[in-house]
């Protein structure tokens, strides 16, 4: 089952005298729990592509229709409204709440779209038992390593059970060892609850990981292999 | 979960947070007592002019208020009195004969006002009696053949009634009260010395001490300094009914001090039997009649009333007598919020500043919320919270300071016994009894609620114009 179509998509900077084509006439399809790695040297537009899959920047030309939806279409208050019910996020720094707890910070989505408190807490405590942070449950993200930061942020991203998880350079700030630890997590939340993954990255145990790798060039996609 | 989260952000930077809420809890604690003082003063003022000078409603002859003209007279009293009794909400009447004159010591005179009461009449209607000075005699209970009268404080000194002098006496109050010895030295010097009237005391006294001496025992001074022979002489001349000057001399069984100055210089008031004596006024006749009210809300509506029942009668209230009094209870609670609002206002730029703060500072996390899912408003709501938050802990703490402050004063009051000679002069007490009403707390928590709210608008919307791709950007 298709979960995202990308179709045709530009993305033309025109910061300066120069026009920067980040993303150059990308089309690629994504389906129900697939494990994907973007991939590509530094300026690829790998970070650019996730932020037009995310709706947080919109394409030049293009489309981009996420479960039937052209996020094209959508207006800016309806745009935020379909990413918090669509999309997870997880970014390079973690970005978590600094004043909320791990239990807080992972509720925080559900309680925006309305969540009843019994469903809130529950699914809380499924998620991080599920990346083995049981025992931080009060803990502030300033507590916690970076690993146990990200893997928090991982958790807030699949609460409220997205179409697809977008991860730009998710373990770029972590050591090998939380790095690996975070990708047993993902790749096992991936499998448990065929949510999609879609992750850019410079980390070659990410990408040795991924179970599909779209390589990018100058905005362009130059390979996109599956692996079995 | 945004209420919780905004009351979280506000600790974030306890320091800063603590900073403003401590300007708005001494603004708002300033503010609160400011105006308890002010209300308190004002109170004070109408009470004192209702129960020591005009009470509620004043009913006399048509012309007789402009002209002071003594042939124009209540003559009708029986006719006069059924008709007021048939008015509902009416607790008291006292009956005046008024006539303009002249008060003479053998030093001095002046201008007064002799107005003829019954003084036990008069003490169902107001609290003069309750403002005679200690020591100066007993008006008001006194049975003599004599003429009697009683003055103001502020006439007394004019016409040198009131005397000053330091003698053992007086030296040995002023040690009670411990006025530094070098104090009472110098005020040794003066004993024997009797000084006529209080400027030429003043004039003694400021030579002697340094001017902080004066201000901090001036007053202590004074007040033990001066002395009053009961008994006293005081000549009234005036006009009788058909224009005849005539003149009695009163013995003097009393001096009054209701803090206005203007009452106590031009109001002498005597026997109402002596002066219709004198006066030749008949015994059934008056100038005025003074009416008490049970409720101050129902003056209007009384006064309407008696109008209607006495048309060719003079009948006023209070409101219409003293208009300043009217416009300061009518426009004071404005005035109050409009001092509160320009507090306020002057907070709310502080609250601004680190609200702006607060949303440069959390750019990035701004950028991430709105990335994952968080609407404008939830955003604009989270920020007008934050900022709700702050000036609502530092407006609860001032009004409870306040509060505390107000109980802790209202009790002994406050005197100002330095400004004590200007307050008195525009009728105000020198010692003041702040109050506040509770309605007030209530207005001031919306208005403090209403700054947090503006004060967030500014900064909220910066946070709106935030694009989430360049805000996670953001280091």
């Amino acid at each position: 089952m298709k979960v995202l179509e990308i179709k045709n998509v530009h993305k033309i900077y025109n910061e300066t005298e120069v026009q920067v084509h980040a993303v150059d006439d990308v089309t690629l399809e994504f389906r129900e729990a697939e494990f994907a790695a973007i991939v590509g040297p530094s300026g690829s537009g790998k970070t650019t592509l996730l932020n037009l899959i995310g709706g947080l920047d919109m394409p030049t030309s293009g489309e981009i229709i996420i479960d039937g939806t052209n996020l094209s279409k959508l207006k800016s208050s309806q745009l935020i409204d379909f990413r918090m019910r669509n999309i997870g996020f997880v970014f390079q720094a973690y970005n978590l709440i600094p004043v909320l707890s791990a239990k807080e910070n992972v509720e925080f989505i559900m309680s925006l779209q309305g969540w009843p408190k019994i469903d809130r807490d529950s699914r809380t405590y499924e998620l991080l038992k599920a990346v083995g942070l049981s025992d931080r449950i009060n803990s502030r993200p300033a507590k916690m390593s970076g690993g146990q930061q990200q893997r928090v942020a991982v958790a807030r991203a699949l609460a409220s059970r997205p179409k697809f998880v977008l991860a730009d350079e998710p373990t770029a700030n972590l050591d090998s060892k939380s790095a690996a630890i975070l990708l047993e997590i993902m790749e096992k939340l991936n499998h448990e609850e065929k949510i999609t993954f879609i992750f850019s990255t410079h980390d070659a145990r990410v990408v040795k990981m991924a179970h599909r790798v779209i390589t990018l060039e100058d905005g362009k996609v130059v390979s996109d292999e599956v692996r079995e | 979960m945004i209420w919780k989260t905004a009351w979280k952000n506000v600790w974030r930077n306890r320091v800063r947070s603590l900073v403003v809420i401590a300007s708005v809890t001494i603004g708002v604690f300033a503010s609160v007592f400011s105006i308890a003082m002010m209300n308190g003063m004002v109170a004070q003022r109408v009470d004192a002019a209702l129960d020591e000078e005009i009470s509620h409603v004043q009913i006399s002859g048509m012309g007789f208020r402009l002209n002071n003209d003594p042939q124009i007279l209540i003559t009708d009293r029986g006719k006069t009195v059924s008709q007021i009794k048939t008015v509902n909400g009416i607790t008291g009447m006292v009956e005046r004969t008024i006539i303009s004159g002249m008060a003479s010591t053998a030093s001095k005179s002046a201008g007064v006002q002799i107005i003829g009461i019954d003084p036990e009449m008069e003490k169902k209607i107001f609290t003069l009696n309750k403002t005679i000075m200690q020591g100066t005699g007993d008006y008001f209970e006194k049975e003599s053949k004599n003429e009697l009268a009683l003055i103001g404080q502020d006439l007394a000194k004019e016409l040198n009634i009131i005397r000053y002098s330091i003698d053992s006496t007086v030296l040995l109050t002023l040690k009670m009260q411990e006025i530094p010895d070098e104090i009472l030295d110098k005020l040794a010097s003066l004993s024997g010395i009797r000084f006529a009237n209080e400027k030429k005391f003043n004039k003694t006294i400021n030579s002697l001490l340094s001017k902080r001496e004066i201000n901090k025992y001036g007053q202590k001074i004074k007040k033990e300094a001066w002395s009053f022979r009961e008994g006293s002489r005081l000549t009234l001349t005036f006009l009788d009914k058909d224009n005849n000057q005539v003149g009695a001399r009163f013995r003097l069984a009393g001096i009054y001090d209701v803090k206005n100055t203007m009452f106590e210089q031009s109001v002498v008031f005597v026997k109402d039997a002596d002066l219709k004596r004198l006066t030749g006024i008949k015994e059934n006749s008056f100038h005025q009649i003074i009416l008490r009210i049970n409720d101050i809300e129902q003056t209007e509506k009384i006064t309407s009333e008696l109008r209607e029942k006495l048309p060719d009668l003079d009948v006023m209230n209070w409101r219409e007598i003293q208009p300043d009094l009217a416009m300061l209870t009518d426009y004071v609670h404005q005035i109050y919020a409009v001092f509160m609002v320009i507090i306020l206002a002057a907070l709310a730029f502080g609250i601004v500043n680190t609200m702006l703060m607060v949303v440069l500072e959390r750019t990035r996390e701004l950028g991430m919320l709105t990335a994952i899912g968080m609407n404008k408003k939830k955003v604009f709501s989270m920020i007008m919270l934050e900022s709700v938050f702050l000036s609502l802990i530092g407006g609860i703490a001032g009004m409870f300071v306040g509060w505390i402050v107000i109980l802790l004063t209202a009790k002994n009051g406050i005197n100002f016994v330095k400004y004590a000679e200007g307050m008195e002069a525009f009728g105000y007490s020198a010692h003041v009894f702040p109050e506040i009403s509770a309605g007030f707390f209530i207005v001031v928590t919306f208005l403090i609620i209403l700054t947090g709210i503006v004060s967030s608008i500014y900064p909220a919307l910066k946070a709106l114009k935030l694009n989430p791709v360049e805000a996670i950007r953001t280091e």
